[in-house]
Parts: C-alpha cells; structure tokens; sequence
C-alpha cells in the first residue's frame, strides 16, 4: 500500500509541478531539482480491469550550471574625468543566468600600460578604487546612497543581474587624453546561504547521486575564457582637461569730433574723450571637459575711465567680435572691472565680458 | 475490483484503485523505466555520434530519452492495454518515436495527437500546441499482449 501510494502520489505531484515550471525556469530547472519518472500501465485480462501497475521511478537530480557574465553598464564608452577629480564611477553588470542561487566573489584589478578596452593607451592609476554596492538597484551611483563597500555579491538569484560600482579619485596634474584602465572580475562561488560561498569548482570525475557543479560559463568576448568560472569585464577613464582661453580686443566707438551721431564713428581716433569697448571672450578648446566657476578680473589702465553701466556678462560673440550682449552683472571696484562667475562653458563654445571705457 | 474503467477516467480512479490493490501482491505485469541521456561524442573522423549513457552529469538543456519496457508475466493476454506516462517536473516533451502515441496538454483530461490539440490563450484566441505544453503521453495498445510478451516504449524530453 504505502509503495504504491507513494508512487501514485508522486506522480499526480510531477504533474502539477509541470504546469508550475512551464514559464518561469528561464535558467532552466534548478540544480537540485530531481526529475523522477513513473508511469502506469492499465489492461484486462478476460475482460476484466486489472489493478494499475506502476514502474519503480527512475530518479536522478539535476546539476549546477554554472552562466554568468560581467559586463561594463551602457554606455559602452570610456568615462571621462577632469584631472584632480573624485569618486570618478564606472559601472558594471554582474549577471547570473545558471540555473542556482549563486555569490560573486569580486576583484578590481588596474591596466598597467597597453592598450585599454575603448582605444587609449592606459598611462595612470585612478586612486584609491573601491567597488560599491547599487544599494538601492535604481542603477545610478548616489554616494550617500550607495555606501556598502563590495569583495563579494551575496545570493544572486537565477536570472538576475546586479550593479556594481567602480568608484576612484583622478590624480591632479593629468593632462587631456591620459587612460587608465581598470579590470573587474567575478568569480563564480556557491551560492544559497548568506555569506561568501565556496568557488565554484567543476565537479572532477564521474556524476555524485548529490548537485555536481558544470561551469558552463562563455567566452563571450575576447577577454573571456570558456568554462573557467570567472567573468571579465574592463573600462577606462580618460581625462579631458578643459582647454581655457581668454581673448581681449579693444575697438574705439568714437571720439568727440567723429560721433555716432555724425555718422563719421569708422573714423574715431583714440584720443581724450573718446569712447573705447573692451571685449573678453572666454574660450574653450574642443574636446576639452566642461569649464565650470569661471570668472574674468581686468584691471583697467588709470588713463581710463570705466563706464560701469555699461557692464555685461554672459554673452555672446560672431567671428572673434563681441556682439555687445548679455546680461548686467559683475561689478567695477577703482580700475578693475570683475565679471564674477560667469556661465559654465563646453568644450568649444565661449562667453563674453563686454564694457566700455572713456579715455581721461 | 472488478468494474472496467475507461481509459480516460483511469487518473481520476487512481485513488479509488489504491485501497484494492493492496489486495495484488503479484502484478500480471512488469514495468520498467529507464533514461538516459543523448550527447554528441566527437569521432575521430571528425564526425560527431549521438550516443545514449547513463545519466551523470545533468544540467538544463540535456536531451533525454526515456525508455519504458512492459512484459506481461500472466498466463492470459492482456487487453485494453494502456501504459500513461506523466511528464516528469523539469523535463520539456520532446516527441516519441512510437506510432499511436497520444499525449495531453492538460493534466490528462483531453487527448490527442499533438497536432490536434489547441491551447487557449489568455485573450481567448487558440494556438497550436507545442511539444512542451505536453503533461502527458499514452499508448493504447490496439491489440492484446501475448503471454510472455515483451515491449519498449520511449520518448524524447530535454531538461527545462
């Protein structure tokens, strides 16, 4: 009786677990999960129904596959850095598609010359590189966030990724172009309780009646090796310096004999009483990082006299020429006239300081 | 035990069948089940061979093949035979090579070839079944099993 009940209820149980694992194993059925066969015969005999034979099932378990892949987080492009700049980040992904809970074990290794990943030759160490935690998995690094300092990932379920965060300084004094490249690997261990588990090795020799562990993992790209049990993944950083230039023209508008208002201003000559414009245009070279907290200081010569009304900041300038825009700003203290902060500047564009003087 | 059940109705009479057959010690018919797993052995010609080995290691994506063998140890013929295979949890169907094989996508209810069988989708629209929607497959035998008989059954699954 109890054989057979057993056997008969483990069938009707197979069963409904079939419906259960149709769509959701994406990774396939889990490690541990043992497969078991039995079926029934039904006959006669003289035309009578005889009790259902069952066979003894056929048992056996499935193993640990082990897939996993570490790849850099789009975009797939270098980051790039201002010299003296910290917590510069790159991002990675760690995802598990074997078919069992699995930890991560993490190391950050730094290019020591060569080629890097996107193109540069790798010229200098980030500092002080720490892997962190996406605590909040939103995929952005938020430093008073993401603080959980990372060697290891714990319990990476099947199908799952996670986030990881490369964070490091940039030595001041590096210039426009330097790379440095750095190397995250994981390493697959086993996973299912909380902490580190042990590396996940290939289970040598013939199959155990246990979970026996296949590292299946790909050389999906170049760095890769097939069935090693590690995932590699690089970035770099490369600086961009902003490339600051400032430029000073000065043109006269008029004099008192050649006026605006007698239409002779081409004319005017740089003598007493004429009105001169003094343009500052604020440069920044292309491919250079983004200029921030600008601010332009001219100390005026005492043979002018500066009209401070006539102060303007943030504009714009055609072909090296002032277009005597802006807005009011800045401020004008004895003989030097200062702009304050003046707009951020990309790499490229420009900004103007604009006023105009009397020579005394 | 003497009331004859049709064949579709046998799943649901399991339980009604479990008090009496502790009264049979002896089956009039044995059942064996085997699998084993098909993968492709390089040859040294380049060439690669399927073989068939006993199940080791077994991970996700593995190819099956189950085998069952029936024999009828009575001393009469045996009719109406029907041998029902429930697919095992974590193995997708993958088709049997045997004629007359029917299967069920459905626990058992309804059975067909799996060409005849729909599956109704969640915005009521019907679709071909697939290999994998199959959670059961059955051979009817059409005519009785000799005295001393004996038979291989098999089918075709891959680990989910």
């Amino acid at each position: 009786m109890t054989k057979t009940l057993k056997l008969l209820a483990g069938a009707s149980c197979i069963a409904l677990s079939t419906f259960g694992t149709t769509a959701v194993l994406a990774a396939g059925a889990d490690a541990g999960t043992t497969i078991s066969n039995t079926a029934t015969v039904s006959y006669s005999v003289g035309g009578v129904g005889q009790p259902t034979v069952a066979n003894t099932p056929t048992v056996f378990t499935v193993d640990r596959k082990v897939v996993f892949r570490v790849d850099e987080t789009a975009p797939i492009a270098t980051t790039t850095v201002a010299p003296g700049q910290t917590a510069a980040v790159t991002t990675f992904t760690v995802t598990n598609t074997s078919n069992a809970t699995m930890d991560f074990g993490l190391a950050l290794t730094q290019l020591a010359g060569g080629t890097s990943i996107h193109g540069g030759t790798d010229s200098f160490d980030a500092t002080a590189p720490v892997i962190y935690a996406d605590s909040n998995g939103n995929g952005t690094y938020e430093p008073a966030t993401d603080t959980t300092v990372l060697t290891f990932l714990d319990e990476v379920l099947e199908d799952t990724s996670r986030t990881v965060f490369v964070v490091a300084n940039i030595p001041v004094g590096r210039v426009s172009g330097d790379v440095a490249g750095v190397t995250l690997t994981g390493q697959a261990r086993i996973g299912g309780v909380a902490g580190q588990g042990a590396i996940a090795t290939a289970t040598p020799g013939a199959n155990t009646a246990g979970v026996d562990t296949v590292l299946a993992d790909t050389a999906y790209d170049a760095l890769n090796t097939a069935n090693d049990g590690f995932g590699v993944a690089r970035d770099d950083y490369t600086v961009a310096a902003a490339n600051l230039a400032a430029e000073k023209t000065i043109r006269v508008i008029e004099d008192p004999v050649n006026t605006i208002a007698s239409g002779n201003a081409a004319n005017a000559k740089l003598i007493p009483g004429a009105t001169v414009e003094y343009c500052i245009i604020v440069s920044n070279g292309a491919g250079g990082a983004l200029a921030t907290g600008i601010s332009v200081s001219d100390p005026v010569p005492a043979t002018l006299s500066i009209i401070a009304s006539s102060l303007r900041i943030n504009g714009t300038a055609t072909a090296g020429v002032c277009n005597a825009n802006g807005v009011a700003g800045g401020s004008v203290a004895g003989q030097t006239v200062s702009s304050g902060a003046l707009n951020n500047v990309a790499a490229g564009a420009n900004v103007t300081v604009y006023f105009q003087a009397t020579i005394l | 035990m003497t009331e004859r059940l049709p064949p579709m109705k046998l799943l649901f009479a399991l339980l009604a069948l479990l008090a009496p057959l502790t009264a049979y010690a002896a089956n009039d018919v044995a059942l064996t089940s085997s699998v084993f797993v098909e993968k492709a052995v390089a040859q040294t010609d380049g060439k690669t061979r399927m073989v068939l080995e006993e199940p080791k290691v077994v991970v996700p994506g593995d190819r099956l093949v189950f085998v069952l063998a029936y024999k009828n140890l009575g001393g009469k013929p045996a009719t109406d035979f029907v041998v029902t295979n429930p697919m095992p949890g974590a193995v997708a169907y993958q088709g049997t090579g045997d004629a007359g094989a029917i299967v069920s996508i459905d626990g058992g209810k309804v059975w067909g070839t799996l060409a005849a069988l729909k599956v109704r989708k969640a915005d009521g629209t019907a679709r071909a079944a697939y290999p994998e929607d199959v959670t059961h497959v059955r051979w009817a035998m059409k005519t009785p099993i000799p005295v001393g008989a004996a038979g291989k059954l098999s089918f075709r699954g891959v680990v989910r």
